[in-house]
């Protein structure tokens, strides 16, 4: 199969870079192993605090099926319910529908495939009932099953907090926040206000001593401070924090560096959102760990920079959205998290020096 | 943290046995992992490479940047092999033993 | 770190850490190991490691191949378990064509006391019940098994240090100096002197050579490897091609690309290698592949071993091969004979590099 573009990943910056690149004309096609399109915003119910301005004000999976339906007029090729496996000698990608591999050769790709949940370890961290917290939202709200009866929550980042919010919603007596920090990691004070009017506890300085349980978790150990406090849950929802997806990147021999406040490891990019590999560019939260908002505008700039790359679109009108976007990305991320911001325009500098290259050289 | 906590959920290989390692000389995630199998079951070192680097960093004082990813793989996730197989009989990379004896009049050479 | 030593020893691998751990052995004098990433980094560590005497050719090679493992068992004794297992080779054919050669090679094989036996059809399936009812035959020999290289080259490793050879890893020897009766090499982290050099660098042969002006013409050889998710023990054999280790993995390949150093995996090559093994063995259709590896193994010109004295400079040894799993026993033994004796109890003339020079 051939197509102008590939795009790895229908999350919201692959669909974005999608729209991006149908509408100026360009042969799409769109590969995700769900077969649903909108990848983790199908799991998120809350309403999205910052989006670009040209939308407006939604929920999650509202906002999944808007970047769905603005797709609709375009004929884009979808592979959903598809896994990338691997790549050939000849840099087509290798692609199964669990029947067969077949070769998909494309001019561009971008590589959109989102992040990881770090885990957490502490003793008997294996026993059934210990997930991270987006574990948990995909089971409340894609498989709507309550994912247990009595809970606490490791970590007190905004995702940790959404997470308690929704278990609530569902039933759900979360009875502690963990975070091994001194201080709460989250910086939306409107919803650490609305966690703290529900009465549920924020332990800092603390973490998991120990956990117990035959066959599934029943009670934990929590050390806070010289206290040791034991709580009975069937659950326990760890937020290790998010890091890049990069096992595409690394077989395409893309390079990488490392910036902490992205996730980590992070490809190496320019500010084109092209990778060290000129034919491969990327988006979303692959692009360094960030907000919704933010991750619109990457899959746009990036979609924006292959349609100038293959000449869609001439360079003063690329140039023109270009302007555009990267000023509400500054907006939208600096908003919330300057530090991302400078961490990314870091990274972006950095293109011409990256820390991992040449990784199949032994 | 308790030395018997799992790290590798995939191989169970604890705290310690990576400590181990450690002591001895491993430097990088590959290096531990070749010596304990850490990270080489079905998951590929996606679930245990953060803790590790973890370690790495506590137990070796290296900076984040300079502990390097653990070098992933292909399938990037688990396949059947009739779904790899292409039903093809013709090889050019892959041989077999006797592709390599060589008879010369009629003898091994 | 001490930086003066009897002998030093460049490259950590399967074949250098048995030359450490067996020298060691004999002498108390001191040994260092300088390798330039860490033991099992590079070619020791991405291999199917099958202990095989089976097909190699010519005959006086098999011979030697048999002795190195007739060693293994011993050897678990003295460095602990490697997870050896003598399971017997089995090559399995699928044309008549193919029966003509392997009764040729069974032929040369008995003049030298190494018995191949050629199975009928009907033989090699009641061996191995789950090869494909297709086969025409298989050769077979009692003396081939596999190893697990991650152990074997840890065991070595420890054993080694245990008798007081001190490793230096991560540090890249940049330069070599022939001084009067010793060596200074430069590495990356300070310089080091020595009165005996063995050269044991494997793939990278060829670039340690022209650190002494010497030509060892060595090059790589990529071979990927296909490992399956566990499976209840099925295959009783290492069959050319896939063997199933101790945990039940099943590793899958007989690849042979020219790539230089290039480690990278390709799914043209997965592919065909999952058409061999669904070939061989039908049953591996339903197992799922985890992950593949591309090893890249040190290949001689000439395909033989290069073991011995550098003639012209005094002191000076190599040993490079292909096959370092099956061979790292002998040449640990044999090595250790020729520095300590000046001979060793096998000929080792036939794998001078110095058939390089004609």
């Amino acid at each position: 199969m051939e197509t102008d573009i590939l795009i790895i990943g229908a999350g919201p910056a692959g669909l974005a870079a999608a729209f991006e690149m149908a509408s100026k004309g360009l042969d799409v096609t769109i590969v995700d192993e769900s077969i649903t399109m909108g990848g983790q915003l199908n799991q998120q119910t809350q309403v999205i605090p910052s989006l670009p301005s040209s939308f407006q004000s939604m929920r999650g999976f509202e906002l999944a099926a808007h970047l769905t339906k603005q797709l609709e007029e375009y004929d884009i090729r979808y592979l959903l319910g598809h896994r990338v496996i691997g790549f050939y000698k000849d840099g087509s990608v290798g692609i199964t529908d669990e029947q067969d591999v077949f070769a998909v050769k494309a001019k561009k790709i971008i590589v959109a495939t989102g992040a990881a949940e770090n885990a957490v370890a502490f003793p008997k961290w294996t026993l059934p009932g210990v997930m991270t917290i987006g574990a948990a939202q995909t089971m409340i709200n894609r498989d709507f099953v309550q994912p247990g009866k009595e809970a606490v929550i490791v970590g007190s980042s905004d995702f940790a907090l959404d997470a308690a919010l929704q278990l609530s919603e569902v039933g759900v007596h979360v009875k502690g926040f963990i975070e091994k920090n001194a201080g709460i990691l989250s910086r939306d004070l409107e919803k650490i206000e609305q966690v703290k009017k529900m009465g549920i506890p924020i332990y800092l300085d603390s973490f998991i001593k120990e956990a117990r349980g035959m066959g599934a978790v029943e009670e934990i150990e929590i050390e806070i401070g010289t206290r040791v406090l034991t709580e009975k849950v069937d659950l326990v929802c760890v937020d290790g924090g998010r890091s890049p997806i990069l096992d595409i990147f690394y077989q395409l021999g893309c390079s990488f560096g490392y910036q902490k406040e992205l996730g980590g490891w992070v490809p190496q990019y320019n500010h084109q959102f092209q990778t060290d590999r000129q034919d491969i560019f990327l988006a979303g939260n692959a692009a360094g760990i960030s907000t919704q908002g933010v991750l619109l505008v990457t899959g746009m700039l990036a979609g924006i920079n292959v349609c100038e790359a293959v000449g869609a679109i001439t360079k003063t009108i690329a140039d023109e959205e270009k302007d555009f976007l990267w000023k509400e990305l500054e907006i939208l991320e600096t908003k919330y998290n300057p530090n991302i911001w400078e961490a990314r325009n870091r990274h972006m500098e950095n293109f011409a020096h990256p820390v991992i290259k040449e990784q199949f050289l032994s | 943290m308790d030395k018997s906590t799992i790290i590798c959920r995939c191989e169970e290989i604890s705290y310690e046995e990576i400590e181990e390692v450690l002591t001895n000389g491993a430097t990088t995630f590959d290096d531990i992992k070749r010596l304990t199998r850490c990270g080489m079951g079905p998951c590929q070192s996606k679930i245990c490479h953060s803790l590790v680097a973890s370690m790495i960093h506590e137990k070796t004082n290296t900076p984040y940047f300079q502990i390097p990813l653990p070098r992933m793989r292909m399938p990037l996730s688990p396949i059947k092999l009739e779904t790899l197989a292409t039903n093809s009989t013709s090889f050019s990379s892959v041989k077999s033993v006797m592709d390599e004896v060589e008879l010369e009049d009629g003898k091994v050479r | 770190m001490d930086r003066s030593y009897e002998t030093i020893i460049i490259g950590g691998g399967v074949v250098g850490s048995s030359i450490a751990y067996h020298l060691s052995e004999q002498t108390k004098e001191a040994v260092l190991v300088l390798d330039q990433k860490f033991p099992l980094s590079g070619t020791s560590g991405s291999t199917q490691a099958w202990v095989w005497v089976h097909n190699k050719t010519p005959s006086w090679y098999a011979e030697f191949s048999m002795y190195s493992a007739e060693l293994y068992s011993y050897l678990s004794k003295k460095i602990g378990d490697v997870e050896f297992k003598r399971t017997g080779g089995l090559s399995p054919f699928f044309n008549e064509a193919d029966r003509e050669k392997a009764v040729r090679l069974a032929e040369a094989y008995e003049q030298i006391g190494i018995k191949i036996k050629v199975l009928s059809r009907e033989e090699a399936l009641e061996k191995e019940p789950f090869l494909n009812p297709d086969v025409v035959g298989a050769t077979y020999s009692a003396i081939d098994g596999n190893v697990n290289p991650f152990r074997l080259v840890d065991r070595y490793m420890r054993a080694a240090k245990k008798n007081g050879v001190q490793y230096s890893t991560y540090n890249k020897v940049t330069e070599i100096q022939k001084m009067p009766g010793k060596f200074i090499v430069v590495s990356e982290k300070g310089e080091f002197s020595c009165k005996n050099l063995i050269l044991a660098g494997g793939t990278w042969s060829r670039e340690l050579g022209k650190l002494v002006d010497v030509n060892i013409p060595i090059n790589q050889l990529r071979g990927q490897i296909l490992v399956t998710e566990p499976l209840k023990p099925f295959l009783n054999y290492t069959i050319s091609g896939l063997r199933q280790a101790f945990n039940g993995e099943v590793l899958i390949g007989y690849s042979m690309e020219q790539e230089g150093f290039n480690r990278a995996t390709t799914l043209d090559v997965i592919q065909e290698t999952a058409n061999m093994a669904v070939h061989y063995v039908p049953s591996l259709k339903k197992a799922k592949v985890v992950r593949a590896f591309s090893g890249i193994r040190a290949m001689p010109e000439d395909g033989f071993p290069i073991l011995g004295k550098i003639p012209g400079v005094e002191n000076l040894y190599v040993a490079a091969t292909h096959s370092g799993v099956t061979l790292s026993p002998l040449i640990g033994t044999l090595m250790t004979e020729l520095i300590l004796e000046g001979e060793t109890s096998i000929p080792i003339d036939r794998y001078s590099i110095s058939r390089f020079a004609k």
